[in-house]
């Protein structure tokens, strides 16, 4: 297999983590959780150098509003003093101010020079390169005067700086976090998963070792594995079932064919030992001997077709239909045989029957249960055939008033070659009914027997079938 | 629609910090203690402390050319002069 | 008939062409696709029984669909070991006319080959059928032996129809399932014997000439003259 010489060529530990289903499920996880935490830190981050911004942007405005106020009230000189007792008291050295006149000369403040002007906005952010120290970064507003002067009025906003530092290092650690997190998580659901997985695995080594009989044994969690375990149990019944019908037809067909072959063998032989040799006995043997053969092919056939339907390989045959026609057609042609064996045909159905199905096997089925009712009712009795539409299925009862069947052969019928006692000495290979089964199962219905209310020591049989309307999925057999 | 702009403005700077204009700042040198010395000589709430404390102290890193925290030193003392005690950290 | 046999086993082609030859028929006989292809386009045949698979890379149902295409409409009757119906389905829709399932009765084979190799007589339209003094209109839908009318009913009609359409030729029952019927379903009993059996009864009541005959391990056929 493939399969396992691959994971042969990885062996490592690392390998088999990372293959897991459970590391790929907990790296989803942390990728997840890793997204949501750096959405929450943006959140963070915006928010808080964004209000300080705010802050800083306002005491900016003020200032250039209370300079300016000055400056019409006592020029330049009056706003380079304000600048001045404003530096004076500035210990943190944060205030950023530069006066202009017209030239561009400084009259007062600490700055070199104003940045370049851009576009429209009086706002600039600014790096500051200190002659002392590592350069920081600055809010600066730009008004021009009246008399063509500039001023500039700033705040040096270093904390943003440190509030990013903060930030970052708090996001590297909760990723590494939430890595270390994954990791283990991935360790721990990994084990969590072959653990639950174990059951399942192990009743599918025993049965590819050949043994059927184990099944997955389920928790009481009735979680996700066990509903696993509870499908792949049904699989494995429904595979056992199918095991012990091959098994069954292999006995069947060893047993049911050999008298015919058996027959048809020793016909020809004896009349090819047979001194006489009369060309008239030797036709007529040679007769009987095809006559056998074509009863052999023909159960051959059956069961063929069974095996057929079975597999469901006939689902391609689904139509539309209605079922009336179909009774109708079937009632026509079993009616005659009914009327050569001097019984009556009574029907009883709706105008129309829609169904999807296959029309050829479900007249199949007609044919057959009316052949039976024919051939198990004495002359002179009824046989009914009615048909009613339920909610979502059409329901079809064929009832005789032959000897019926006991209960536990109810059970029994439907199984390959069965023929309960009494039908042992009529013609038919036994395979009728598991045809019918065959066919109702196919098509999602449902097939059950009762009597038909005749006198106790006959009481007739009565089949029915319920077949859903539309075809729907098909059950598994219990 | 202003607040906005800014906020996107702040993105930008956020962003990408190198790309903004490069602005000198005036070191800070003996021209900024002489005038903060005068300042202080103006003013008669300078002869109290902590005001006092913190001007001489500022005077005398200012001469031995420590000018930042002098500078430093004699603005506090300004602030004071002003307001009332000063509590900023030294 | 001139009929192409194209069957890869020696045994069951042997047993066909001897019994088709028998009958009367020119049988020229292929082992594989490939050959059969070949003969079949080249030459005129009136009917080709084909094996569903066959060797050489060409199988029935490729040959058939390989003749379609170049217009040729011989009509074909596939014989196959396969009995799915999808099986029967796949050979009909490349272009076969009939499908028999070995293992089959030759009598089976011989009828459905004389049905198909007088189909174009079939098609060309007629309103009467007439089998001795047996008349059946097929644009009243009435029966008149004799110019008596006989009552008969919608499926004894189709059935009556079939067999004179047929007249002269062996209609086997399961042809009559599926021409009068139109079903494929094993009927378990002899019910279509039923059914002629009632068919006769309602013709020859009254007449003293049997016109349905009963063909021994075949089927039915019905002819004029005894």
């Amino acid at each position: 297999m493939p399969h396992s010489r691959l994971r042969r060529q990885h062996p490592g530990p690392v390998w088999r983590l990372f293959s897991s289903a459970g590391f790929r499920f907990a790296a989803l996880f942390a990728a997840v959780f890793l997204l949501a935490a750096l959405a929450f830190g943006s959140v963070l981050w915006w928010g808080t150098a964004g209000a300080l911004e705010r802050q800083t942007d306002a005491a900016i405005r003020a200032d250039v509003h209370a300079l300016t106020d000055r400056w019409r009230d006592g020029g330049a000189p009056s706003v380079a003093e304000a600048i001045e007792e404003r530096l004076a008291v500035d210990a943190e050295g944060q205030t950023l101010y530069l006066l202009q006149d017209a030239d561009g000369a400084r009259q007062a403040g600490n700055l070199a020079e104003l940045p370049r002007r851009d576009g429209n906005s009086a706002w600039h952010s600014v790096t500051l390169s200190h002659e002392d120290g590592p350069p920081g970064e600055g809010r600066l507003m730009v008004v021009e005067l009246p008399d063509g002067g500039r001023l500039g009025v700033g705040r040096e906003v270093g904390e943003k700086q440190q509030l990013r530092d903060l930030l970052t290092e708090g996001l590297a650690w909760a990723t590494g976090a939430a890595l270390v997190c994954a990791i283990i998580g991935a360790w721990l659901m990994r084990r969590a998963l072959e653990r639950r997985l174990a059951a399942a695995s192990g009743t599918a080594a025993q049965i590819a070792g050949g043994d059927l009989s184990p099944r997955v044994p389920l928790s009481p969690h009735d979680d996700e594995f066990d509903r696993l375990g509870a499908s792949m149990n049904t699989m494995l019944d429904r595979i056992a079932q199918l095991m012990d019908g091959v098994r069954g037809v292999s006995d069947a067909i060893a047993h049911d064919l050999r008298h015919p072959i058996a027959r048809a063998r020793n016909g020809l032989e004896e009349a090819l030992l047979d001194e006489a040799n009369d060309p008239a006995a030797l036709r007529s043997a040679i007769e009987r001997g095809i006559t056998d053969l074509d009863n052999v092919s023909r159960v051959f056939q059956a069961v063929l077709r069974i095996a057929e339907v079975e597999h469901g390989a006939r689902r391609a045959a689904f139509a539309p239909l209605d079922l009336a026609l179909l009774l109708a057609d079937a009632a026509e042609l079993y009616g005659a045989s009914a009327e050569a064996h001097g019984q009556v045909l009574e029907t009883e159905w709706p105008e129309s029957l829609p169904l999807v199905g296959d029309r050829d096997l479900l007249l199949q089925v007609l044919a057959n249960l009316l052949d039976n009712a024919v051939k198990f009712s004495p002359p002179g009795a009824v046989i009914r055939v009615s048909a009613a539409q339920e909610e979502d299925a059409v329901l079809v009862r064929v009832a005789d008033q032959g000897p019926g069947l006991s209960v536990p052969d109810r059970a029994r019928v439907g199984e390959r070659f069965f023929r309960a006692d009494a039908a042992r000495t009529t013609p038919g290979s036994g395979l009728g009914l598991s045809l019918v089964r065959a066919v109702v199962q196919m098509h999602g219905g449902a097939l059950w027997f009762a009597d038909a209310g005749g006198p106790p020591d006959h009481p007739g049989l009565a089949v029915l079938l319920r077949l859903p309307v539309s075809a729907g999925t098909e059950k598994p057999a219990a | 629609m202003d607040l906005l702009r800014r906020d996107v403005v702040l993105l930008l700077l956020l962003a990408m910090p190198a790309s903004a204009q490069e602005v000198r700042v005036l070191p800070l040198g003996e021209a900024e203690c002489v005038e903060l010395s005068a300042r202080l000589a103006r003013n008669a709430r300078a002869w109290r402390d902590p005001a006092r404390g913190l001007a001489a102290e500022g005077r005398r890193l200012c001469r031995d050319g420590y000018f930042r925290a002098g500078v430093a030193k004699l603005r506090r003392a300004v602030r004071a002069t002003q307001g009332g005690a000063d509590t900023a950290r030294p | 008939m001139r009929i192409l046999l194209v069957e890869d086993d020696a045994e069951v082609g042997r047993f066909v062409r001897k019994g088709l030859q028998e009958a009367g028929h020119t049988v020229e006989h292929a082992q594989n696709g490939r050959d059969g292809l070949f003969m079949a386009a080249s030459e005129g045949f009136d009917l080709l029984v084909l094996d569903r698979m066959l060797p050489g890379g060409v199988d029935g149902v490729r040959l058939v669909e390989t003749l379609r295409t170049q217009g040729n409409h011989t009509p074909v009757l596939f014989l196959s070991a396969l009995a799915g119906v999808d099986e029967r389905v796949k050979g009909l829709k490349a272009g076969g006319d009939d499908y028999l399932v070995k293992p089959f009765a030759f009598a089976e084979l011989l009828a459905r080959v004389e049905a198909l190799g007088r189909r174009p007589a079939v098609d060309a339209p007629a309103t009467r059928l007439r089998v001795a003094d047996l008349e059946l209109d097929l644009l009243s839908r009435t029966v008149t032996r004799g110019g008596r009318k006989i009552d008969i009913q919608p499926r004894e009609f189709r059935l009556l129809e079939h067999l004179m359409r047929h007249a002269g030729q062996v209609v086997t029952r399961t042809m009559l399932l599926e021409k009068v019927w139109d079903y494929h379903f094993d009927p378990q009993t002899n019910v279509i014997d039923v059914h002629v059996s009632r068919l006769r009864q309602k013709l020859d009541k009254g007449f003293d000439k049997p016109l349905i005959h009963t063909v021994r391990n075949a089927g039915y056929m019905i002819r004029g003259e005894a």
